[in-house]
């Protein structure tokens, strides 16, 4: 008993001592740290936009967005410090975009991608294959935009996070309508639609069927994406956007490619 | 006993933990791609080494031994955390290119075998000089893999072209197969200069 209390006094003590020690020089690096990130964020910033003179900060769903202004104070672009899911977890980037809705530049700012594999998406190979761009463009990984191969899900996971970056620009920063938002369901005339959209690794098709104003029905016809995982959004998708008879929903988590897929069906289906 | 003279010098060429006891073998593999990056990871282990083996040495007596282990990652994982924080703050590049493998000197069995094997049992002094022998051997032979791996994969030595123009790098040797090759080479040849000269 005195021997099981000694052993976990000392550990108690040794952690507590190394867990100081590191707050300790934790501070003192933590602010030069994140001083040199900045510095590197608004070099880049005036890397994209070599006519900028100001800047406003705005937050939008936990990201920042700074809109660039020049020195006559129009508004030139956008740029955002902004985050994908990639192979080996979490991407933060910024990404660029002109007032006309191009894709200006995109840095990678750190990454757990495989060196040698993964890590294309920080190389022209891969970014020059978004740069140039237009928010009105299709992006979709693997349709619109090749995906590198043998580095997939890095790529793959970019120009999703991209899609949904412009998005996010066009909507509250360039005035512009995303289409998804823009299917009156009233305007459909009753019938039964079909369309196809890409899931996470295979197509989906749905059929819907519109009836006085409503989608009444939503089925996925075909789809070929991983068994027991795509399940969730297969089985949970149609009910969603039935109960709340818009494209506006959320995705079902662990399946949000498929999800999205089938939203983008019924979108390509009702457009 | 063994003098101070030979307790440093055994790491450096007959317990040289890459070349000898081929210890730490795994980021020796990764990081040797230039000789900056093996220079780099060689002083940050060495460091460690040194603080680790002083502390534990410090507080041989103290410890249980039923619990050493885990009170020796915890005091190497915070020397290394602490590499960690200081190179990111001040050599921003060096962090980069060494990446994951920071972190990974936590389990670099370099450390862990010389607290285990030395520094539980020995005094602080006779830490400290096994610490430098020790890690000083490693960076000298991580920085040497490095530097034969640029030359002849990049034409360069810390960065500097030598080569010149005409030089057509060998790329294979700044890949993973280089590694093993140069590593390969490098064993084969030291063991013959050990053969060569008796030391044995």
């Amino acid at each position: 008993m005195r021997d099981a209390l000694r052993m976990a006094l000392t550990l108690l003590i040794i952690g507590a001592i190394c867990g100081g020690l590191l707050s300790v020089v934790n501070g003192i690096t933590a602010p030069m740290i994140a001083d040199r990130e900045n510095q590197q964020f608004l070099q880049a910033l005036e890397g994209f936009f070599p006519d900028v003179v100001k800047f406003e900060v705005q937050e939008i769903n936990g990201e920042e967005f700074y809109s660039c202004y020049d020195a006559a104070g129009k508004f030139i672009g956008v740029v955002g410090k902004v985050k994908a899911s990639g192979y080996g977890g979490e991407i933060s980037y910024d990404l660029a975009v002109s007032d006309a809705g191009d894709i200006i530049g995109i840095r990678i700012s750190s990454h757990g991608e495989t060196p040698g594999i993964g890590d294309v998406i920080t190389k022209p190979a891969f970014q020059d294959r978004v740069i140039g761009l237009n928010f009105a463009d299709p992006i979709s990984a693997g349709v619109d935009v090749d995906t590198v191969s043998g580095a997939t899900v890095s790529s793959s996971g970019m120009i999703n996070s991209i899609r949904r970056v412009m998005n996010v620009v066009g909507e509250n920063f360039l005035g512009m309508e995303v289409e998804k938002a823009a299917i009156d369901l009233t305007k459909i005339a009753d019938g039964t639609y079909t369309g196809t959209a890409r899931g996470f690794k295979s197509d989906v098709t749905v059929e819907v069927v519109v009836s006085g104003g409503k989608i009444t029905s939503l089925e996925i016809v075909s789809h070929d994406d991983t068994p027991g995982i795509s399940d969730n959004a297969v089985k949970g998708m149609p009910q969603r956007i039935i109960d709340a008879q818009s494209l506006e929903v959320d995705v079902v988590s662990g399946a949000s490619m498929t999800s999205q897929g089938i939203i983008n069906a019924v979108f390509n289906a009702l457009k | 006993m063994s003098t101070i003279a030979q307790e440093f010098s055994k790491g450096l060429l007959k317990e040289n933990p890459t070349f000898r006891l081929l210890l730490g073998m795994c980021p020796t593999l990764a990081v040797s791609i230039s000789a900056i990056n093996g220079l780099g990871m060689g002083v940050s282990a060495l460091f460690v080494l040194l603080c680790s083996n002083i502390v534990i040495a410090a507080l041989r007596n103290l410890i249980p031994s039923k619990v050493r282990i885990p009170a020796y990652i915890l005091i190497i994982a915070t020397f290394v955390t602490i590499v960690d924080m200081v190179l990111n703050a001040f050599t921003p590049d060096l962090h980069k290119a060494l990446g994951i493998f920071i972190p990974l000197i936590v389990v670099n069995c370099i450390i862990l075998g010389r607290a285990e094997a030395f520094a539980r049992k020995n005094n602080i002094v006779r830490s400290i000089i096994d610490a430098l022998g020790m890690g000083i051997g490693f960076t000298l032979a991580l920085t040497i893999l490095g530097i034969i791996r640029e030359l002849f994969g990049k034409g360069s030595i810390f960065g500097f072209g030598v080569m010149g123009t005409a030089f057509e790098p060998m790329g294979i040797l700044a890949t993973a197969p280089g590694a093993f090759i140069t590593l390969g080479i490098m064993l084969g040849f030291v063991n013959f200069m050990f053969k060569r000269l008796r030391i044995e």
